[in-house]
């Protein structure tokens, strides 16, 4: 819905930007034009350069070359406040939300209404209502943000931006913790900010979700327009195309399912909501869990894991009943987890790739006592080959590589401990399109050696073409289990929106 | 592997190296062969004691106890060896074990029972302390045994015997965290216990063991420092904790855990000691000299703060390309 009174002029303009840091090019003259009313998707794997335009836009960094147009004049953004004053509104992968303060209260943080040193907190209440108000969400400004869910948390986030009347809105990847249900909330949301006259710039990994909420679209490939707006064609297709350059089957599902069971639950059941969870994992098999955030479906995981203590039930690995304890019993009984926060619960930051890789199984270096740091550097390198780890990612600290080769290096911990069932949870989150081709090759993998496989994803046609069979999850049950071809996307759907005529 | 395991020794050693010379331009006895055997003999409680402090470090913990630890452990050696009339080997290692359990103690209620580090060490450094002026009436014990002072003031090769304590104690705190599966895992538990415990590590135990360590050092300083006044008392130690855990710090350990270097705490011993030392030949008074190490603890947990900072913009830098 274009802006029919200024469609001359965009709201915001970026000209020609360039940015260069000590000789790396990070971007060479970006255009791009912000109209009001539109939703822009921004794409690009990662390193194209995505966060260096953000900001530069929002004053972080300032442009080597170029400029930036308000309304069709230049304008200089000296920093996040002048950005600010501007009016632009950025919301960031990490939220910036104070946990302990009120809804209310970190809206107008830096901004409180009052005299002085005396802060108007009717006035904060009732401008934070307005804004929840505009959004049509229905969030207690007087609540305590930590007790939100994350959805919540980033609407208000969103509310946070939108508070000080910005002309344009920024959102990166902001759908990365949500689920299906709480994704399409926020597309409402975008849409109707949009409709407000808002200019919107959206970036995500989530290909499909671009498709259906943008009007235009630029793609960026080391830090340069490879696609602009006017060109690309809204499809996924034409995405992936941009930017990797060539369009391939980006769901490379080779069936290797093999007889025997590997892995059994029978009757799981924990304090964290998981209650009669049974199911089989033959060899060779990828057992998808579907079902929104929030469904129980990483509560599952974290039983099959030993994270949870069971409550009733059991384990079974090659038919063997596992004592489940701690996390240490799954890995000596071959299960493997890759969690879906593999920054919190995965790396090592202050290692390099090596020892997060070994770390699961030391016993291969030796003895305990005298581990082999050459053996180390053998074995670890030759998963770096196998997983395809960039060659300039090897012998640095984990927190400089890029989301894929992060995700390579938790995965490559578990084929370094020779595990036999892995436990994926949101494997690609996070992560570009080649990334993501390589985890589904290394799935392919994983099944043709004969392992089992517990998938777990929030991206729908991953879930769908990766998995042989999937089980719906739906208040920590197993309420359904379907081979996956017998499984549409809008069975997931119906299974979240079960869930909450239920709640 | 190797780089980390080897991590930035230049900006410690640099420091050192700019301390020693000014210390030996500006103090003409500091190079006297006298003088540099009494360093040795002044760094190696604190260097012993500060292995304690670097493993505690390293799993994101923090040993306020040590210097109350040797108060308390100097009295029970004294009273077991002149009172008791147990041989010294033996009462040394019961001294050792003896302050094993202590930092056992400090683990099992940091580890298992998840009180703060902070907490139930500050909590031994008032404790300890106050167990130690239990014994002899508070009073300390004079000429434990004969023998005693040859432990510190002994020499092999013409060079004094607490060095080669440190030598060997150094060694093995470096290959222990080098090339054992224990030394990885303390790194690792340090680095991030919510992964090591999702990669299979047994997080607690690795914590326990971290805090029985630094009480096994400070067993051995409290052996060393009754040695060196052929005495216990319950005022022996007093802050020394405080140059213990400046050491590591110095040494380029972080506070937050998993990054460290045993090697360059022993260089940040050295760079205190030296300072101390420094300033006693020139007379200045202790009052002064306290200031002074206080003044080295903020610069130095200040360059580690500021380490994060100056990384941040570096790793901005360099994270504008691989990271969109």
């Amino acid at each position: 819905m274009p802006d029919q009174t200024n469609t001359a002029v965009p709201a915001w303009e970026l000209r020609n930007l360039t940015k260069r840091f000590a000789g790396i090019v990070a971007n060479e003259s970006v255009s791009l034009s912000l109209e009001r009313g539109q939703i822009h998707g921004l794409l690009g794997e990662n390193g194209c350069g995505k966060s260096t335009l953000i900001k530069m836009m929002m004053g972080v960094h300032q442009p080597s070359a170029g400029e930036i147009l308000r309304d069709g004049h230049p304008v200089t953004i000296a920093g996040p406040t002048a950005a600010r004053a501007a009016g632009l509104a950025a919301v960031f992968q990490e939220f910036s939300l104070v946990p302990t303060l009120t809804v209310a209260e970190n809206i107008w943080l830096g901004n409180l209404p009052g005299h002085r040193a005396r802060v108007d907190w009717q006035t904060m209440r009732d401008s934070a209502t307005e804004v929840m108000a505009r959004l049509a969400v229905a969030i207690d400004p007087e609540a305590i943000v930590a007790d939100l869910s994350v959805a919540d948390q980033q609407l208000v986030e969103i509310a946070k931006a939108i508070a000080t009347d910005a002309s344009m809105l920024i959102l990166d990847e902001p759908t990365t913790a949500l689920g299906l249900e709480e994704i399409k909330d926020l597309h409402r949301i975008l849409r109707k900010l949009a409709a407000q006259d808002k200019a919107i710039l959206y970036i995500s990994h989530r290909l499909d979700e671009v498709e259906e909420l943008v009007d235009c679209v630029t793609v960026l490939k080391d830090g340069r327009v490879v696609s602009t707006a006017a060109e690309t064609e809204v499809s996924v297709d034409a995405f992936v195309a941009a930017m990797i350059g060539e369009i391939s089957n980006h769901y490379p599902k080779v069936d290797n399912v093999r007889e025997e069971v590997l892995l059994e639950a029978k009757g799981l059941r924990t304090a964290n909501r998981v209650q009669d969870v049974s199911f089989n994992v033959h060899a060779g098999e990828v057992f998808g869990l579907g079902g929104v955030l929030g469904s129980g479906r990483t509560e599952i995981a974290r039983a099959l894991f030993g994270v949870d203590r069971l409550l009733a039930g059991e384990v079974k690995v090659d038919g063997q009943t596992l004592r489940l304890r701690s996390p240490a019993d799954a890995v000596a009984a071959g299960i493997a987890l890759v969690p879906e926060n593999r920054k919190v619960d995965g790396l090592f930051f202050n290692f390099q790739g090596q020892p997060n890789m070994s770390i699961s199984k030391l016993a291969r270096l030796g003895s305990p006592a005298a581990m082999s740091l050459r053996t180390e550097e053998r074995l670890t390198h030759e998963l770096y080959d196998r997983l395809e780890v960039s060659a300039s990612a090897k012998d640095r600290l984990v927190g400089l590589l890029s989301g894929g080769n992060q995700q390579k290096i938790v995965i490559g911990r578990w084929l370094f401990a020779g595990a036999r069932v892995f436990v994926l949870d949101e494997p690609t989150q996070g992560i570009d399109v080649g990334a993501r081709a390589a985890v589904y090759t290394l799935i392919n993998e994983l099944t043709a050696a004969g392992h089992a496989v517990v998938l777990i994803s929030s991206d729908d046609n991953e879930l769908l073409a990766m998995s042989d069979r999937i089980g719906i999850v739906n208040h920590g049950r197993l309420v359904d289990i379907r081979a996956a071809s017998d499984v549409r996307k809008s069975d997931l759907v119906r299974a979240s929106s079960e869930q909450e005529t239920a709640a | 592997m190797n780089a980390l395991l080897r991590s930035p020794i230049i900006a410690p050693l640099a420091a050192l190296l700019i301390v020693t010379a000014i210390a030996a331009l500006t103090t003409p006895r500091f190079l006297d062969t006298g003088n540099l055997s009494n360093l040795a003999l002044q760094v190696s409680i604190v260097a012993i004691v500060a292995i304690g402090s670097t493993f505690v470090i390293l799993i994101a913990g923090i040993d306020l106890s040590p210097g109350s630890a040797i108060a308390l452990l100097t009295m029970i050696f004294a009273i077991s060896v002149k009172f008791q009339g147990i041989p010294l080997p033996i009462a040394i290692l019961l001294t050792i074990a003896l302050g094993a359990g202590l930092g056992a103690f400090n683990g099992f209620l940091t580890a298992y029972l998840r009180i703060p580090a902070f907490i139930t060490t500050l909590a031994a450094l008032s404790a300890f302390r106050g167990m130690a002026f239990l014994f002899n009436n508070g009073s300390p014990v004079f000429s434990v045994h004969d023998a005693l002072e040859g432990i510190f003031y002994g020499t092999f090769l013409g060079l004094p015997l607490p060095l080669y304590y440190l030598i060997v104690l150094y060694a093995a705190a470096w290959y222990v965290l080098r090339y054992t599966a224990f030394g990885r895992a303390v790194y690792a538990v340090g680095g991030n216990p919510n992964a090591a415990e999702l990669s299979g590590l047994k997080v607690r135990r690795i914590q326990f063991f971290a805090f029985m360590i630094a009480g096994a050092m400070a067993g051995i300083g409290a052996v060393l420092m009754a040695a060196r006044l052929n005495s216990g008392s319950p005022n022996y130690g007093v802050g020394l904790e405080l140059s213990a855990i400046a050491a590591a710090v110095i040494g380029g350990a972080s506070l937050a855990g998993g990054r460290g270097n045993i090697i360059n705490t022993l260089i940040g011993a050295l760079t205190i000691v030296i300072v101390q030392n420094a300033l006693n030949l020139n007379a200045v008074p202790t009052s002064v000299q306290t200031i002074v190490l206080g003044a080295i603890i903020v610069t130095a947990v200040g360059l580690d703060m500021w380490r994060n900072e100056i990384g941040n913009v570096l790793h901005g830098l360099a994270v504008t390309r691989p990271k969109s």
